[in-house]
């Protein structure tokens, strides 16, 4: 294959990555920007995703696109459940004291790890996607007959692929709408700014802080119920996710819900790109170089606000 | 109606608050007057819950309300706005407002109310809170207090900082909060403003309420006031 189709490729893969990364950054993101809790568990969260969806999809018979819709919409919720009861009985323990809650996190990330090693093995299981349709790309050469689109062969994708990319999209809007168009996005945004008046404007603190913990474990499962059809659920899983998370978390400006998700875009789609034609490891290396000059030249992120 | 009986209060392990008492009725301002740090702000804040009581407690029309979490005081009827405005910075005007709504349940009218005090806010509702001027900032932390429909009302230094005509538009309103039956706990540094507006002035030193006397005494024995603020 020539160069330009095999960066068109390349993209394709780093999009799938970004998509995935928005979603899992964006819940840390929201966990770190509204209860200030440095969630080191948070990757934790997004294996269960995928080991559950594998679970839900292997008792489900018949086709495989019901097991899989099923695992979409339970995997999430059992996770951020999950994560609901971790927070009022380990973090709101604690009362939220910022070294206490990374030791705690620390803690979940090995409890759940170990647990899943136990229960669920060490192997690496498939989930088969729910539709999966290989489609040709076309590329475009400048020939003796002037420009004209060719099919070149190995450049293509499938359909699945495509639908993870969209439905990343269509969560990141939906979850957009909620935090600035509704009621408790409101109530959620209140809290972010100033937990004590929040208070003492009848907002239930607690009640956010869990609903907000929940859903950013939520976000991260969803996230791997959309992978794992591509790359198979494994009791390791999510430690890429959760140093790839804190990378984009860091230079998205920390609790910057917009930033973050550009973050994850730039990190995303380099991190796919340099996989594809080098080395995945390379890739890591570069990403957590920037953040260390981010760290130096812009602390506050690349887009994220000057606090004063 | 509200009565603070012999609080004691402390941040970790320094103690502010030595036994504070004070009390409210409706349609009635009292006065906080002391000295930087005596523990004016902590004694408001500990009526609103958001710090915990060593010793003492708090009533409320003859119940006791300390010891409940802090968001539940707002349903109780008090509402509380801060030294430093504490605005929801990054939020609108508009959503700032919907917020002091929500703690009430109240609807347009409580909020066409509290437009009509500060008409300037109308014109304002989209803008960021961070973006208003300072005096703009006070009327809404004020507007964001009334629309909690308060039956008692906490301000920390609302003219803290502001000219003469933004000052006597908030004292305005107090006073109009008073003659609607509310109990005003006010702290005020200005001794001009304490003698317009209040009905008696606690004085806080050392984190004890060492007198309150009404403000027709206050008028007699100005000498009050320089022993307690030292000036
Ligand atoms: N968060 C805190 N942590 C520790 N100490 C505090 C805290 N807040 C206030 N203090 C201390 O409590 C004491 C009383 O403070 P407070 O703010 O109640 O005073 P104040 O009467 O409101 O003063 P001012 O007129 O300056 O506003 C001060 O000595 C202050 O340093
Ligand atoms: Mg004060």
């Amino acid at each position: 294959m020539d160069f330009g189709p095999h960066l068109f490729v390349a993209s394709l893969e780093g999009a799938i990555t970004a998509a995935v990364l928005a979603l899992t950054a964006v819940g840390l993101s929201i966990v770190f920007g509204i209860m200030r809790v440095v969630n080191v568990a948070h990757g934790e969260f997004f294996m269960l995703g995928a080991v559950i969806a594998w679970w839900i999809t292997s008792l489900i018979a018949g086709h495989p696109a019901l097991g899989f819709t099923v695992a979409l919409i339970a995997a999430p919720i059992i996770v951020g459940a999950l994560a609901v009861i971790c927070n009022r009985f380990v973090l709101h323990k604690i009362n939220y004291e910022p070294e206490r809650t990374i030791v705690a996190t620390i803690g979940l990330l090995y409890v759940i790890q170990q647990t899943t090693l136990m229960t669920f093995g060490p192997e690496a299981r498939p989930v088969e996607a729910p539709f999966n349709k290989r489609i040709a790309l076309p590329w475009f050469e400048f020939g003796e007959s002037g420009f004209a689109l060719t099919w070149p062969w190995g450049l293509s994708t499938t359909t699945y692929k495509l639908a993870v990319i969209a439905a990343a999209v269509v969560i990141l809007l939906v979850l957009w709408t909620v935090m600035t168009r509704t009621k408790i996005g409101l109530i959620m945004r209140a809290t972010q700014l100033d937990q004590e008046m929040a208070q003492a404007y009848g907002i239930a603190v607690n009640k956010v802080y869990a609903l907000v913990f929940g859903l950013g474990a939520a976000l991260a499962a969803l996230g791997a119920v959309l992978v794992v059809p591509i790359q198979q659920a494994h009791y390791l899983m999510g430690d890429d996710p959760l140093l790839l998370s804190f990378i984009v978390v860091i230079i998205g400006g920390l609790g910057s819900v917009p930033g973050t998700v550009l973050a994850a875009v730039l990190i995303g789609m380099s991190d796919g790109i340099i996989s594809v034609f080098f080395t995945p490891t390379l890739a890591k290396i570069l990403a957590t170089l920037l953040v260390a000059f981010v760290l130096i030249f812009k602390p506050d992120g690349l887009f994220g606000k000057r606090r004063e | 109606m509200l009565r603070v009986n012999q609080i004691e209060v402390a941040y970790d392990r320094v103690q502010v608050l030595f036994g504070l008492s004070l009390s409210v009725e409706r349609g009635e301002i009292l006065c906080l007057l002391g000295r930087n740090g005596a523990g004016k702000t902590t004694t408001l804040k500990s009526i609103m819950g958001l710090l915990p009581l060593r010793g003492g407690s708090v009533s409320f029309d003859d119940k006791t309300i300390s010891g409940l979490p802090a968001h539940k005081m707002a349903a109780k009827g008090i509402a509380y706005v801060p030294q430093g405005r504490r605005l929801f910075s990054e939020l609108s005007v508009r959503q700032n407002i919907e917020i002091g709504l929500m703690a009430s349940g109240a609807g347009h009218e409580t909020r066409e109310y509290a437009l009509s005090l500060f008409p300037r806010l109308r014109e304002r509702l989209k803008q960021r809170a961070e973006t208003l001027s300072g005096g703009e900032q006070q009327m809404l932390a004020m507007a964001r207090a009334i629309c909690a429909r308060p039956q008692v009302i906490l301000l920390d230094e609302p003219t803290e900082g502001l000219q003469p005509s933004m000052t006597s538009m908030i004292r305005e309103v107090i006073i109009e909060m008073k003659n609607n039956g509310v109990a005003v706990v006010l702290v005020e540094q200005h001794v001009d403003a304490i003698l317009a507006v209040a009905d008696r002035v606690t004085f806080v030193e050392h984190g004890v309420d060492a007198e309150t006397v009404a403000v027709s005494v206050l008028k007699e024995r100005p000498e009050l006031v320089n022993a307690y603020l030292g000036v």
